[in-house]
């Protein structure tokens, strides 16, 4: 055993100390250059050029037009990934349903009042973050993690019988972050669906007029720049990540005497 | 002491390659489930700071831009002032989408550990 660290630390040590050379020799390219590389000034000249629509996003925020417009399969993909995951725990933890009256009551009062206060502002915070994701920094993904906490403060403050009283249930939560990777679906063919009613081409995943294609979500809600298809992918994000990740965490937390039943029925299939 | 500037980013890639040598460490010589776990956190989060760090530019003069329009751009030579400014949004995105696959991944990692516990009485892997 001895020998076996002793090489597993020189051996960590010298890929450090190779990589640091690398570095210092600029194996990696200059640190901090000073030009960018063209792919990046092209995302960066045409996330919002309303004098060139062919080729943008008309999002303010150039790393959200990449997300959700430039590589926006990439990103429907990273979402089922999510999902198929919330799948897996939720088959990992087969048999499980949520049982009142066991367990703690939550904390103590003052700490009950002050989250009561709190929550209201959480859940704003989220949704402005997540609503605001083509505008600011931020988007679907960050907003939803936003809510998500939500669903943690109050199961550990008020207990989770709180939270299952409260409708809160994994089944409810797994319908809703069903309907948010349906409406990321919807979205993503709905200007192709109006293409094909009207007769004339569009693409999956187009946000606006593109080449061949005059088709275009509105830009516009009221003064503010909703780009296109981006406020409803981050709409929907937002509201399938904020259920995957609460769903994720009721399973995560769940108490012995629902361990016991899950594990039960793992026998009663063995 | 010359430019202080590359040294500070020298000695910010040193650390984040360290961190990588501790977490890598972490996830082979722990014999704890749970260590290994979190010493996987530790890595996603040293490369996704890594890409993060590969997307930064140095701009002179003045200090590199988030890449966000703060404004209406209202003619064409904005566009170009602003691209001249901000940095590289291409690692940015591709670190959201790894954070979120990360995110998976270790959550369902979770839920495998928390069932290995409650079968077998510990998490201890020899």
């Amino acid at each position: 055993m001895r020998i076996r660290e002793v090489v597993i630390a020189v051996s960590v040590a010298l890929v450090v100390l190779l990589l640091a050379y690398v570095i210092e020799a600029g194996g990696l390219g200059p640190i901090a250059p000073r030009e960018l590389r063209e792919l990046a000034a092209s995302y960066l000249v045409n996330a919002y050029n309303p004098w060139n629509v062919t080729q943008s996003a008309l999002s303010l925020e150039a790393v959200t037009a990449i997300v959700w417009d430039y590589r926006g399969l990439d990103t429907f993909f990273e979402t089922s990934v999510l999902f198929a995951s919330i799948v897996g725990v939720s088959l990992v933890f087969r048999g499980y349903r949520e049982r009142l009256g066991i367990g703690g009551r939550g904390l103590s009062e003052i700490v009950k009042t002050s989250t009561r206060v709190l929550l209201p502002l959480i859940l704003i915070a989220g949704v402005s973050v997540a609503l605001h994701g083509h505008l600011t920094p931020g988007g679907g993904f960050q907003g939803g993690s936003f809510i998500a906490v939500l669903l943690v403060l109050m199961s550990i403050v008020f207990s989770l019988d709180f939270v299952v009283e409260r409708g809160l249930t994994s089944g409810r939560l797994l319908a809703l972050r069903s309907v948010g990777l349906i409406g990321v679906l919807a979205t993503s063919v709905a200007l192709l669906a109006a293409g094909l009613a009207l007769g004339v081409e569009a693409y999956i995943f187009q946000n606006v007029a593109r080449e061949g294609s005059e088709l275009s979500m509105p830009q516009w809600l009221l003064d503010r720049p909703t780009g296109g298809t981006l406020i409803f992918f981050n709409m929907f994000e937002a509201l399938a990540v904020a259920a995957g990740l609460a769903l994720a965490f009721l399973v995560l937390s769940l108490r012995e005497e629902e361990v016991r039943e899950a594990l039960g029925v793992g026998e009663w299939y063995e | 002491m010359s430019d202080p500037v590359p040294f500070l980013f020298t000695v910010v890639l040193l650390s984040l390659v360290a961190n990588i040598g501790i977490s890598l460490y972490g996830v082979f010589t722990r014999p704890s489930l749970v260590k290994k776990f979190i010493s996987l956190t530790i890595f996603s989060d040293t490369l996704n700071s890594f890409a993060i760090a590969i997307g930064f530019r140095r701009v002179i003069g003045s200090y590199p831009s988030a890449a966000v329009l703060s404004s209406l751009p209202r003619e064409p030579g904005e566009l170009s002032a602003f691209a001249s400014a901000a940095v590289d949004p291409l690692p940015q995105a591709l670190v959201l989408t790894a954070i979120v696959i990360g995110l998976a991944v270790f959550m369902f990692l979770a839920g495998l550990i928390a069932m290995y516990y409650r079968h077998y009485g510990t998490t201890r892997m020899v």
